[in-house]
């Protein structure tokens, strides 16, 4: 469903990606982990252009998403992203949040997008928040509130960069049942993590990056339980 | 002040010239800083622009018109630019209300650019990731959060230009300073117009920072409205 063929993407001088392979298929969940600094983030943003691509190709449905003639916007629509900072509207209330791209992009009436936003508040857990601001929510419930804006433009795939990592030990664990669950229903899901009990439990394929390439990938069995690569066991020695 | 022997009673006799005169001053003050706000916006907007056709032009025209005086501005529009295009004088209205907008709308512009510069990046990336155009994030997202910030600062750029309004004097607009000194010349008496000048200024830009720190208090700190605060209180 995802296809990336040879991306490259640097900063300036600095090459953070160096040449990246994959293929993500439909209600697959991976997982991608690695050191901090192996540009697995990027490779994230790259997948939707929030950072203009140095080299390569990414085709999301076959369609090419880094050609001039693509509308970035029609497929940004189409896979939602979930940020480590939840980056929530602050001057919009919850409910606000949900349906402002829905009746802003497809064009749903305010009626509709109301009872498709109530629907997934319940479904995060937040629908008593509905008319609460983001700043009177904990971490944990503007996470998840977080999913519910991405799921309401009914995505066919959810980028989730580091969803966990800016929370309170004890909210992680609200915001990966969600994820879960979402998993559990089929969506497609790339998620970047340090979760690794979420990476073996739910991710269907783990990859394994370091320095700006896919250093291995395989079933949370098979990478957890066996790693081949050296940089992977030193990774895994240090994290499990 | 028996040594300056104030008669006041000058002011009351020449009282209509200074009734118009508010009248000019407020019209010039409000007329430019309304059409500041509009190119203002534009010039702004045109400042955060990653297209270089968009950004140069725009970024040009405020270091130049911030960098050069009100009043030689003033000048070149009244006595050059507008007798030059259209063979005479425009009257000191249409010069006047010129120069304030086009000079209110740099400084306002740079107040737009700092205050969009100021929202988290987070903002544009969450509204982008959605599907939004960069413009409709732009509207619903980053613009709301911004204007908050650009309160403060463009209630400062209001109460500057009221006060530089008062450079029209020199192309004859009859606005506060404008009545002072004609009283002034015409009755050889300084000191009563020109302190009633001051005072007269005093009480439109006092009116005007309460008014300003009525609404900066209106807006500021919270997004959570009053009414879904007393709600959550109880």
């Amino acid at each position: 469903m995802i296809k990336i063929e040879n991306l490259h993407k640097s900063f300036g001088e600095l090459e953070v990606l160096k040449g990246i392979d994959y293929e993500i298929h439909e209600k697959q969940v991976v997982c991608v982990i690695g050191p901090s600094g192996s540009g697995k983030s990027t490779f994230l943003r790259c997948i939707n252009l929030l950072e203009d691509i140095t080299d390569g190709a990414i085709y999301i449905e076959k369609v090419k998403v880094n050609d001039p003639k693509t509308n970035i916007n029609e497929i940004r629509a189409e896979v939602g992203m979930v940020f480590q900072q939840f980056n929530l509207f602050p001057h919009m209330n919850i409910i606000e949040n949900v349906i402002m791209a829905p009746m802003q992009i497809r064009k749903m009436s305010r009626a509709n997008a109301e009872a498709l936003a109530h629907e997934l508040l319940k479904k995060v857990g937040l629908d008593s928040k509905a008319y609460n601001y983001p700043e009177q929510l904990s971490g944990g419930q503007q996470q998840r509130v977080a999913i519910a804006r991405a799921l309401a433009m009914k995505p066919k795939a959810i980028l989730f960069d580091e969803p966990t990592s800016a929370l309170d030990p004890e909210m992680v664990k609200e915001v990966l049942e969600v994820m879960k669950n979402l998993a559990l229903e089929g969506m497609t899901m790339i998620v970047v993590t340090h979760e690794m009990g979420f990476a073996r439990e739910v991710g269907d394929r783990v990859v394994f990056m370091d320095g700006g390439y896919i250093v291995e990938e395989g079933t949370p069995d098979e990478l957890f339980g066996n790693p081949r690569n050296d940089r992977t066991k030193a990774f895994l020695g240090k994290v499990l | 002040m028996d040594l300056l022997n104030l008669q006041w009673e000058v002011i009351w006799n020449y009282r209509d010239m200074f009734i118009r005169g508010v009248g000019i001053t407020l019209l010039l003050t409000l007329a430019g800083y309304c059409g500041g706000i509009v190119l203002g916006l534009m010039l702004g907007l045109g400042q955060v622009s990653t297209k270089k056709w968009i950004y140069w032009p725009c970024k040009i025209y405020v270091d130049l018109v911030r960098g050069t005086p009100m009043l030689v501005q003033l000048l070149i529009i009244h006595l050059a630019l507008f007798p030059t295009i259209f063979g005479h004088s425009l009257g000191y209205l249409a010069s006047g209300i010129t120069t304030l907008v086009l000079n209110c709308a740099a400084y306002n512009a740079e107040i737009f650019r700092a205050g969009i510069q100021s929202i988290a990046k987070g903002q544009m990336e969450a509204a982008r990731s959605l599907g939004l155009t960069h413009g409709q994030a732009m509207r619903k997202v980053i613009l709301p959060q911004a204007l908050r910030r650009m309160i403060p600062p463009l209630g400062n750029e209001f109460i500057a230009l009221l006060k530089d309004s008062s450079l029209v004097m020199v192309i004859a607009a009859p606005d506060i300073l404008y009545a002072s000194k004609v009283i002034a010349g015409a009755t050889f008496r300084p000191w009563e117009p020109y302190l009633f000048a001051a005072f007269l200024y005093l009480i439109l830009t006092y009116t005007a920072t309460k008014i300003i720190a009525f609404i900066e208090k209106r807006y500021s700190n919270s997004y959570i409205p009053r009414k879904a605060k007393g709600r959550l209180a109880r």
